[in-house]
This record gives C-alpha cells, sequence and structure tokens, in this order.
C-alpha cells in the first residue's frame, strides 16, 4: 500500500513535483540555448540546473514516501530528465540540417 | 480577392464551412465565460439565483459550452486546413453543411433544456432527453447519438477529401485520431448501475479525449499553423508530429490510470497511472523546445503576429497548465487529498486554456486573415494592434489569476477538509469557511472579471482586425 504524504510534508510535496517539471523545461531550454548560441555558461547553468532538478527528485521522493519500485521510477526520471534534453536537441538540430537559410546554429 | 472586408469569395469550400463553425464556437465561448461568472459569483453569494439557476445548472452549462466551443474549434480548424493538405476540394460538403446545422440546433435544444427544465424524475425519460447526469458529457443520449453522427459526418468529410487528394504525415496522423475521437465517445455511451464500472468507461471519454485525442489534434493543428505562420518545412514539422503524437499516445494512453486511484479499481493503477503521469510532461517539454527552436531559427518573422503569439501562448499554457500543474498533483500519494477539490479546478483551467482554447483562437486569427483577403497581420498594425495584444494580455492574466486562486482554495480544502478532518461533513464546512477559501473565491471573481474582459476585446478584434487593410500578408519561408 502507499502512504500517504505526512501532513509536515504537504507543501514540500506539492513544491518539489512543481519544481522537477519546471526545472526539467529550464535544463531543456539551457541546454538547447547553449548550443545554439556556443556558449558554455548556458551549458553549464543548464547543468546546474539538472543539479537542482536531482535534488527537487529526491525531495520529492522523500516526502511522498517512495519505497521500492517507486524508487525504481525516480532512478529512470533522474536518468529521463537527464538524457531527454539530449535526445530534443539532436532532433531539433537535425531536423533543421537542411534549412535553407543560414543559420547560426552549431553542431 | 477581396483585400480588407469579410467576404466568402476568399474561401474554398471547407474554409466557408470552417468559419460556421468558428462562429458557433465564439458564441459558446462567450457563453463559457457568462455561466462562468455565474458559478463563480454563487460561490460568493451561495443564494444567488437559488431554484431559478441553481449552482449546479449553471456549472453544467459552463463546462458544457467548454467542450462544445473547443469541439467546434477543431473541427472548424480541420475544415479550414482540409483542402489545403488535401489539394482537392471538400468531398460531401453539402452532408457537412447539413452535419452542422444539426449539431449546432442540436447543442441549442440541449443547452435551453438544462436552463428551463433542469432536472427529471431520474428514469430513462431523464436520461434520453433531459440530463444524463455524467459530470461533463450531461447532454441526453439523444444529443450523444447526434453528437456521434455528426462526428461520423465530419470524419467522412475529412476522411474521403484526402483518399480523392493527396495525404500528408499531418493528414495521416489527423485521421488516426479522428477515428478514436469518435470511437472513444461510445464509451460514455452505456449505462451500468455499478458506480465503479460506470466511472471506469466515463473517464475513457474524459481522459482519453482530453490527454490523448485532442492533444494529437492540437498537434496537428500546431504542425499546420508552424507551416503557415513560420513557413517551417513540412518535413520538420512532421517529423516533431510523429514524435510528439508517440510520446503522448504512450504516456497519455496509461496516464488515465491517474483517474483509476479511488473509484475501486484494483491497487495496480496507482503504480500504472503514478509511472505514466511522470512521463506525461516529457513531451510537453518537447513541444516548448521545439517551438522555441522554430520560432527562433525563422526569427520570430511570422505571417499572422495574434496568431504566432498565441500558438506561442499554447506552448507555455500547455506545459504550465497540463504539465506543472497536472504533475503537482497526480501521485497517488498526494491526490488522495487533492481530488476533486478547487486543486483539480485549478489544473483544469490553466490546462484548457492553455492546451486548447489558445490554439483554437490562433486558427480564428488565421481564418480571420484569409478571410478578409489574405491581409496583412504581422507588425505596424493600426494602433500598434493594441486590441489583439491587450485581449492576449488581459485573457492570460485573467486564467492566470484564476488558477492562482483556486490553487491557493484547493491548499487550503486539500489541507483542512481531506488531511485534517478526514473528508468528513464537518470538514468539508470547515474548510469553505476558512478565510484561505473565501479570499481565493474572491479572486477568482475578480480575475474572471478579467478573463471576461479580455474574451469582450478579443471578440472585438476578431471582429476588426484587417477592415480596410490593403497590405497583402508578410511572405515567410
Amino acid at each position: 500500500m502507499i502512504d500517504p504524504v505526512e501532513m509536515q510534508n504537504f507543501f514540500m510535496a506539492f513544491f518539489s513535483g512543481a519544481m522537477v517539471i519546471m526545472l526539467g523545461a529550464l535544463y531543456a531550454l539551457l541546454l538547447a540555448w547553449g548550443r545554439i548560441k556556443s556558449s558554455p555558461a548556458f551549458v553549464v547553468a543548464a547543468y546546474i540546473t539538472y543539479v537542482l532538478l536531482t535534488v527537487f527528485v529526491l525531495v520529492l521522493a522523500d516526502t511522498m514516501n517512495f519505497e521500492g519500485f517507486w524508487n525504481l521510477i525516480t532512478a529512470v526520471m533522474l536518468v529521463g530528465y537527464l538524457l531527454a534534453p539530449h535526445g530534443i536537441w539532436i532532433l531539433s538540430r537535425d531536423t533543421h540540417t537542411h534549412e535553407q537559410e543560414p543559420s547560426s546554429i552549431q553542431s | 480577392m477581396n483585400n480588407g472586408v469579410l467576404d466568402s469569395n476568399n474561401l474554398n469550400g471547407g474554409q466557408k464551412l470552417a468559419v460556421k463553425y468558428f462562429s458557433v464556437a465564439v458564441i459558446l465561448f462567450v457563453a463559457q465565460i457568462l455561466f462562468g461568472l455565474v458559478t463563480a459569483l454563487q460561490y460568493i453569494i451561495p443564494e444567488l439565483f437559488f431554484e431559478v439557476l441553481d449552482f449546479s445548472v449553471a456549472r453544467t452549462v459552463h463546462i458544457n459550452a467548454l467542450v462544445i466551443w473547443l469541439l467546434f474549434g477543431f473541427m472548424g480548424a480541420v475544415y479550414w486546413l482540409l483542402e489545403d493538405e488535401a489539394g482537392v476540394e471538400t468531398v460531401g460538403l453539402k452532408l457537412g453543411n447539413l452535419a452542422f446545422w444539426v449539431f449546432t440546433l442540436a447543442v441549442t435544444i440541449v443547452v435551453l433544456v438544462y436552463l428551463f427544465v433542469q432536472v427529471g424524475p431520474g428514469d430513462d425519460t431523464t436520461r434520453w432527453l433531459i440530463n444524463e447526469g455524467r459530470e461533463y458529457i450531461e447532454a441526453p443520449r439523444w444529443a450523444d447519438i447526434g453528437i456521434v453522427i455528426c462526428i461520423l459526418v465530419f470524419f467522412y468529410n475529412a476522411a474521403a477529401t484526402f483518399m480523392k487528394g493527396s495525404w500528408s504525415g499531418i493528414s495521416g496522423v489527423l485521421i488516426l485520431d479522428l477515428v478514436a475521437l469518435a470511437g472513444l465517445y461510445l464509451a460514455g455511451m452505456f449505462y451500468t448501475t455499478n458506480i465503479s464500472v460506470d466511472q471506469f468507461w466515463w473517464w475513457w471519454v474524459i481522459h482519453l479525449w482530453v490527454e490523448a485525442t485532442w492533444e494529437v489534434l492540437v498537434g496537428c493543428i500546431m504542425a499546420w499553423g508552424l507551416i503557415k505562420l513560420l513557413g517551417v518545412r513540412r518535413q520538420i514539422v512532421t517529423t516533431w508530429l510523429y514524435i510528439e503524437v508517440a510520446l503522448m499516445f504512450g504516456s497519455g494512453i496509461l496516464g488515465l490510470g491517474h483517474h483509476y486511484f479511488w473509484i475501486g479499481t484494483p491497487e495496480y493503477w496507482f503504480t500504472i497511472g503514478g509511472f505514466f503521469s511522470a512521463l506525461e510532461p516529457i513531451p510537453l517539454v518537447a513541444m516548448v523546445v521545439h517551438a522555441l527552436y522554430d520560432s527562433g531559427v525563422h526569427k520570430f518573422k511570422a505571417a499572422n503576429h495574434p496568431a504566432m503569439a498565441w500558438l506561442i501562448a499554447h506552448t507555455f499554457g500547455n506545459f504550465f497548465g497540463a504539465g506543472v500543474f497536472g504533475f503537482m498533483h497526480t501521485l497517488p500519494q498526494i491526490n488522495l487529498y487533492t481530488h476533486g477539490t478547487q486543486w483539480s479546478a485549478s489544473h483544469g483551467h490553466l490546462s484548457f486554456f492553455g492546451a486548447y482554447a489558445t490554439i483554437v483562437i490562433a486558427v480564428f486569427y488565421i481564418a480571420v486573415q484569409q478571410w478578409r483577403g489574405g491581409v496583412w497581420m504581422s507588425g505596424d498594425l493600426p494602433g500598434n494592434g493594441w486590441k489583439w495584444k491587450w485581449s492576449l494580455a488581459l485573457l492570460n492574466i485573467g486564467v492566470l489569476g484564476m488558477t492562482m486562486a483556486m490553487l491557493v482554495a484547493g491548499y487550503e480544502q486539500s489541507f483542512i477538509e481531506r488531511a485534517i478532518e478526514g473528508s468528513t461533513w464537518s470538514g468539508y464546512f470547515a474548510a469553505q469557511m476558512h478565510p484561505w477559501f473565501i479570499q481565493g473565491m474572491n479572486w477568482r471573481m475578480v480575475f474572471g472579471i478579467v478573463t471576461a474582459a479580455g474574451t469582450v476585446l478579443l471578440v472585438w478584434d476578431l471582429l476588426t482586425i484587417g477592415k480596410g487593410e490593403k497590405r497583402t500578408r508578410q511572405e515567410v519561408s
């Protein structure tokens, strides 16, 4: 059986859930932007965002009382959020490879 | 082309039918807002319209108007792009026109019955003629059958036109999606005496329509919109469409499980629902990156600035409304407390607006541009385009404000009514009388009025934008 969130963890459970999604998107955007602009600073910022994302995933797992199979979900979530933006970037770059107009996008 | 005036000669057959759908959609959108204001006010003044227009009736009309105006908007959008995509005239247009009038008449009768008959004795007569009783799909059975027939005609128009003309990636996905759209509605059309079984199938319509077939439908509209507005190459949008459809169906179908937590279904739905709900935001993240990437590559040079702005609003609205507001209360450990509170309403308002209303409004602007002869709608509009900019701002601020107000109220309900008081009657009333709830409802009313102001401005703008404009639309590539 799943243990419900403790009352004292109410806020952090909601907040960490929201932050996981927002930081996931921010990480993807910073990574893409950093590569478009060839800016290492943005790429570093992206990975810092991912570290923050990891912290909130762990907070989420703790406040939601994840056990057993749910810990596997946590691990899959962390790996997925790390790799998915790279996949999204590769798709964005490759689908635009033959774009006619000149672009500043770096490979 | 007759520039600057609303002239049907500027439209092809499918587009003429589309603007009929759009016109009814706009009327229903206004109705949705009006009844939303009434229900919001009833939270503040509970005796308002008591036994004349009870909260239950006003809420039914508010939500049904939303569902139907979006459906009219989607159908109009498909008719709009049909000939353009297929390269031939719409097949069965007369039948399509007939279905439009039947659908519109049926919707009118259903709303009048909701308003003036309201309730029945609760037997088969009620279910067939007045109200089926299933939340969000209350339409009586005769109307259900009519809706399915109209959707089938719509499907025939679209499929036959593509079969006669040419297929594309967008049209292929679209047609397969329409099969699901018509088929899934049938799941809400049979009655069982077991409430768990009834809810099980009811969710097929509610969840799978919204989080699978509608999402894919707007994916198709978005793909076509990016080609038209930014000049993105078809190969790019088609590739992304396939990926997004795979991700949406891959996560969205079994994401259905998050609705099966508390209706008496087996415990394994906790795991299935939790896991697939965690995946559901991924296509939304991909969509944000992709849309910004395309917009950036094309330097935000768009043939229709209002439509482009609404497409961007759609991308972010979909992400925040469905992704962020969905995920933060979807896992069973927390959903135990939040389901059915104002938290759900908060998520519902932002996600329906962000994911669906925005993109339909974008198509309205695309339609108006062509209806006025393909006029200029990029930068340097008369008055600097203040009407579309203000309506965009007011509608987004209004909906976001309502969302936050309901979030505060929902948080308080989850905490006091559910977690502390254990879902008892006393807990219910304690939560309803709490200052956070009352203030949340007051702020919801304020932002509801802001939303209504934005709607009025939007309608005004749709009726006037491009009027007298002689410049032709900006070319994009």
